[in-house]
């Protein structure tokens, strides 16, 4: 039989250090965690590993040996083919299978009756199998658990439902061997923990491959003409068409679906050569079409795809020689993986090229490419008791086998997340599935999960049993409607509030092609092709993403480099600076800039931290709720990268904001937590918090609506939990993680230390500056008041519908 | 508290979401979807037990407030089947010294037999001194309509890009739609038009809201 080592020979490859690294330790049976670029070989530093040992044995037992997690659906369908072809090779009987959403029923099942020795999955597929009452069985022979692109995981709830999983199945298979592939992060000790868990025996493999990444800003010719605002970039379209008619093919980034279904109409519109050699790819696109794309990219059939993060991942595309990014990628880590698109063999160097949307983007670019030169992506900040992750994880074994309370309880408190669960609100949990509360009540009639005899925890009812199987999974999206042609035929998902908002004969938008909406029918949108040129785009929720703190420490450095100064992107620049400084001033590191002006919005105060759309969330609310105790105002804020903006009808004065010190670091702790309180921060965070722990019931995926009365929106709950019981714990979970995160670790803290070693700088302006524009043209706001709703709506008045509507 | 005169009668819209007839004596209410929370707590979802209490609260400071003679519920007076919230009902009725009408609603599925059983008199709609009640919102070209069924809100403007949405008493020329008496209901957006009158709700006040302004 052929080792591995002659497989790679007769592939022509060679093993690199870190893959011969990996088959070692693995063969030592050691648990680890490889730190590897997309596209160096990672797959093959595993799987080589988990092949070595299983040649050993001639006759495999029936049953899954290894389990490979892997965060997107569309890099499965890679890893299943790769480890499959070199299987197959090696030892003809053992097959792998894949099992994601996208996976029809009758493979389903079939993977049941018939168990192959190696499943690639994803984490919500994952815990579907788990659901099930045999799964001790079906997993008896499954020696290692391999989790790719890990850094994608780390940081999430899908994490957190990772970290579950591990250590609830080690605790059938203490042997369990687990593995983790990741880019390389600042704190690797940290990623490494975190997945997995409290064990000796691990080794950590670096790969050291540095990929040449060059980046290209596109320019435009006359910086006169360059828009302050925007995200869509269209302006600089001819560039763009010309980059793709000079390569092979190209790939184009886009940050939203929306700005995908734009592009891909534009360049259409541009050059009607296209047809037939351009497509689109995003999440919500039906999965066959999807498919059909990915295909027609490997069989070089493509000219140019226009995608959005759907094709972010580890996906080998080698006929791709050029990427464009559509607007700020929002951290150096995205970048590298999308600049890695293209040229994507061991080895090769990779072009992107950045298209600023706006003015700012082009300090962003500069940034970007300082980052790249460090070759670091940002580390991800870890959830804590994610009450809600582990209550539809206890679900997920409550419809299946059930679970005993006391065998589970210390096998969560050795995971990452729940390492600091007590006791008391463990049985609050339990309490909570239970009984529905804490007390019982007279009258109640509260069912969901039985205690039975020998003190298992189970659910009994058939019909809370089916609800919670379909919808099971932590990436939350608001109730989804299939797109279907009258005559048949899938177009893809969108969004329920999108639909809500057309009536039949309005034309909108999808996946390319303009619809006409025929009607509703049982979560379906019935449409036909219209010839209309007028159409609506649909949005899509949740596009909204933060700088890194690492990028925000590139650019405040990008700002202030004299070497930047030479470069295309700063020289283009110039007539953007030259404004900005007539009316304000660029802040040097050691000055903290606020602008004030009046609009006929009204007062505008904007401060500029340059420290990420996060911290300046948490920020903006902050300051909004120390200048509200001075006197009763209500601000509306928008933020993003660069700063944060405070709106209000009237002003507040210059002179009380400094004289009373309302950036000090002092009570920094409890005012932001007062200003959640205040603000309405948290109530979007509770959105996600309701679907996962199962509060909010989305409907039956493709079947008409069974639940009937029993649909309520995460709001109602979230004000209901506000006003009745405030002790919740998933209402204390929203506020614990707007918190945790507007803090980030402490950065906030630091933030806030930094500025009180600067110089603070109030700038009253005749008109807005170039730097404040984003800001206040920006419509995604929060809010805070410190006035009662009653004087509020005495100022208040309503818009009429328009004539003719 | 806002007091209006439709077709020389008098009618007091009260923060609580009910509607004063003061010639009638008649108290009306719409939407009170009682048992809601106890069919989601039935069905494995932990909806607050104390929202469903707030039915009990809100009315009897409605009886101390007015000589309430009749109640009038527009409608949705349950959110689905007969659930324990029934026997807490039940009992509340009989101590009550008031008449009780329901009109029908689509939430209504509980048998019109049993209500009457416990004293309700269930009709599809009432026609009263020239108006018209009902649960769906309706055009009588003789009537004044009253109804429910929309759970109406509209969506203020104000300066400083503020906005914000509120429960209303949604009012057009011949019709007033009341917001939902129950908790844990929720909002439905309207959009007035030239000749609507809104009076925004905010549970302590009644406040009647300029139009336009563009």
């Amino acid at each position: 039989m052929t080792t591995v080592r002659q497989w790679f020979k007769a592939q022509g490859w060679t093993p690199q250090a870190f893959q011969k690294d990996c088959w070692k330790a693995y063969g030592e049976g050691k648990n680890g965690m490889l730190h590897a670029p997309t596209g160096s070989g990672k797959t093959f530093a595993l799987w080589g590993g988990i092949l070595q040992e299983a040649l050993k044995i001639k006759k495999h037992p029936v049953g899954i040996q290894a389990l490979w997690i892997t965060p997107l659906r569309a890099l499965a369908v890679e890893i299943q083919q790769a480890t499959q072809r070199m299987t197959s090779e090696l030892h003809p009987d053992l097959n792998i299978a894949m099992r994601t959403g996208d996976t029809s029923q009758s493979e389903r099942a079939k993977q049941k009756r018939k168990p192959s020795f190696g499943l690639v999955t994803t984490p919500e597929s994952l815990h579907v199998l788990l659901s099930t009452k045999d799964h001790p069985k079906s997993f008896q022979h499954l020696k290692v658990i391999v989790v790719d692109e890990w850094h994608e995981l780390l940081g999430t709830k899908r994490g957190v439902q990772v970290e579950l999983t591990i250590a609830y199945l080690r605790s059938f298979f203490p042997e369990l061997k687990v593995w983790g592939i990741s880019a390389t992060l600042g704190d690797k000790d940290l990623a490494r923990e975190i997945l997995l868990g409290p064990i000796e025996n691990y080794v950590t493999v670096n790969a050291q491959i540095k990929k040449k990444i060059k980046v290209k800003s596109i320019l435009p010719k006359n910086m006169e003409s360059f828009p302050w605002r925007g995200h869509l970039g269209i302006h600089l379209l001819p560039q763009v068409l010309k980059l793709v008619q000079k390569n092979k093919t190209t790939l184009i980034f886009t940050n939203t679906r929306a700005q995908c279904e734009i592009w891909f109409h534009r360049l259409l519109e541009a050059d009607s050569n296209l047809a037939g050699s351009i497509a689109m790819h995003h999440g919500s696109i039906d999965k066959k079409i999807r498919l059909w794309v990915e295909d027609a990219l490997r069989q070089e059939q493509l000219k140019v795809v226009v995608c959005t993060s759907s094709l972010d991942l580890g996906v080998d595309f080698s006929p791709v020689e050029n990427c464009v990014q559509i607007g700020s990628p929002k951290g150096v880590g995205r970048f590298i993986q999308r600049a890695g698109r293209s040229g994507h063999r061991p080895k090769a160097g990779s072009t992107i090229h950045f298209l600023p949307t706006h003015a700012m983007e082009l300090i962003e670019s500069v940034a970007l490419q300082r980052g790249i030169e460090q070759q670091q992506i940002e580390d991800r900040i870890p959830f804590l008791n994610s009450y809600d992750v582990l209550l539809q994880f206890l679900m997920t074994l409550a419809v299946g086998k059930g679970f005993q309370p006391k065998e589970l309880f210390p096998i969560l408190q050795n995971t990452f997340c729940f390492q600091t669960l007590d006791e008391e609100r463990w049985q609050w949990l339990l309490n909570f599935l239970v009984k529905g509360s804490q007390s019982l009540e007279h009258y109640d009639e509260y069912k969901k999960v039985n205690v039975l005899e020998d003190g298992t925890l189970k659910v009994l009812n058939k019909g809370i049993a089916m609800r919670h199987r379909l919808s099971m999974g932590t990436i939350v999206s608001d109730a989804n409607l299939k797109i279907r042609y009258q005559k048949g035929g899938y177009l893809g998902t969108v969004e329920e509030w999108f639909v809500a908002k057309l009536k039949p004969g309005d034309v909108f938008t999808f996946s390319g092609r303009n619809l006409e909406l025929i009607r509703m029918h049982n979560m379906e949108v019935i449409v036909r092709k219209s010839k209309s040129k007028k159409s609506r785009i649909p949005a899509w929720m949740g596009g909204r993403m933060s700088f890194s703190a690492h990028l925000s420490d590139l650019l405040k450095q990008a700002l202030c480099e004299e070497r930047n100064l030479e470069t295309p992107e700063f020289k283009a620049l110039a007539p953007v600076f030259y404004q900005q400084q007539r009316e304000s001033i660029i802040p040097q590191p050691n000055q903290f800039l606020i602008e004030r002006f009046q609009t006929r919005e009204g007062y505008h105060t904007v401060f500029y931290p340059f420290e990420g759309y996060a911290i300046h969330e948490a920020m903006a609310s902050l300051m909004a709720y120390r200048v509200s105790l001075l006197s009763p105002i209500t601000f509306s804020m928008s933020f993003n990268d660069y700063g944060f903006e405070l709106l209000s009808d009237q002003p507040f004065a210059k002179d009380d904001f400094l004289d009373n010190n309302l950036l000090t670091l002092d009570h920094l702790h409890e005012d932001l937590e007062k200003s959640i309180n205040v603000s309405e921060m948290a109530r979007r965070r509770f959105r996600d918090i309701a679907v996962i722990s199962g509060l909010v019931f989305q409907g039956f995926p493709n079947k008409p609506i069974k639940a009937k009365h029993l649909q309520s929106g995460s709001q109602l709950f979230y004000d209901v939990f506000k006003d009745y019981e405030p002790d919740n714990l998933l209402y204390q979970q929203a506020l614990e993680e707007t918190f945790d995160h507007g803090m980030e670790n402490g950065r906030m803290t630091q933030v806030f230390e930094n500025i009180a070693g600067q110089e603070i700088i109030w700038r009253d302006c005749s008109q807005p500056t170039p730097f404040s524009f984003p800001l206040i043209t920006d419509r995604i706001r929060s809010k805070l008041s410190s006035e009662s709703v009653e004087d509020r709506i005495k100022k208040m008045y309503l818009q009429l519908e328009k004539a003719g509507e | 508290m806002k007091r209006i005169k439709i077709k020389e009668n008098h009618f007091v819209l009260h923060p609580s979401g009910a509607v004063f007839w003061e010639e009638q004596k008649t108290l009306l209410l719409a939407d009170v979807h009682l048992g809601k929370v106890a069919h989601f707590r039935k069905n494995g979802i932990a909806v607050p037990r104390k929202a469903e209490g707030a039915f009990y609260q809100k009315i009897t400071a409605l009886l101390a407030e007015f000589p309430i003679a009749r109640f009038l519920f527009l409608g949705d007076l349950f959110h689905s089947f007969q659930n324990n919230e029934w026997l807490l009902f039940t009992a509340w009725v009989k101590q009550q010294k008031a008449s009780m009408v329901l009109v029908e609603g689509n939430h209504d599925v509980i048998p019109a037999a049993q209500f009457e059983e416990i004293g309700l008199q269930v009709v599809d709609q009432l026609m009263e001194e020239g108006f018209y009640f009902s649960h769906f919102p309706t055009k009588k070209e003789t009537h004044f309509v009253f109804c429910g069924h929309v759970h109406p809100g509209v969506k203020l403007k104000g300066s400083g890009l503020q906005q914000m949405k509120m429960p209303c008493f949604f009012q057009s020329p011949q019709q007033m739609i009341l917001p939902a008496f129950g908790a844990f209901t929720g909002l439905h957006i309207l959009t007035p038009k030239e000749g609507d009158q809104v009076y925004v709700n905010t549970g302590k006040e009644v406040t009647e809201i300029r139009e336009n302004k563009i």
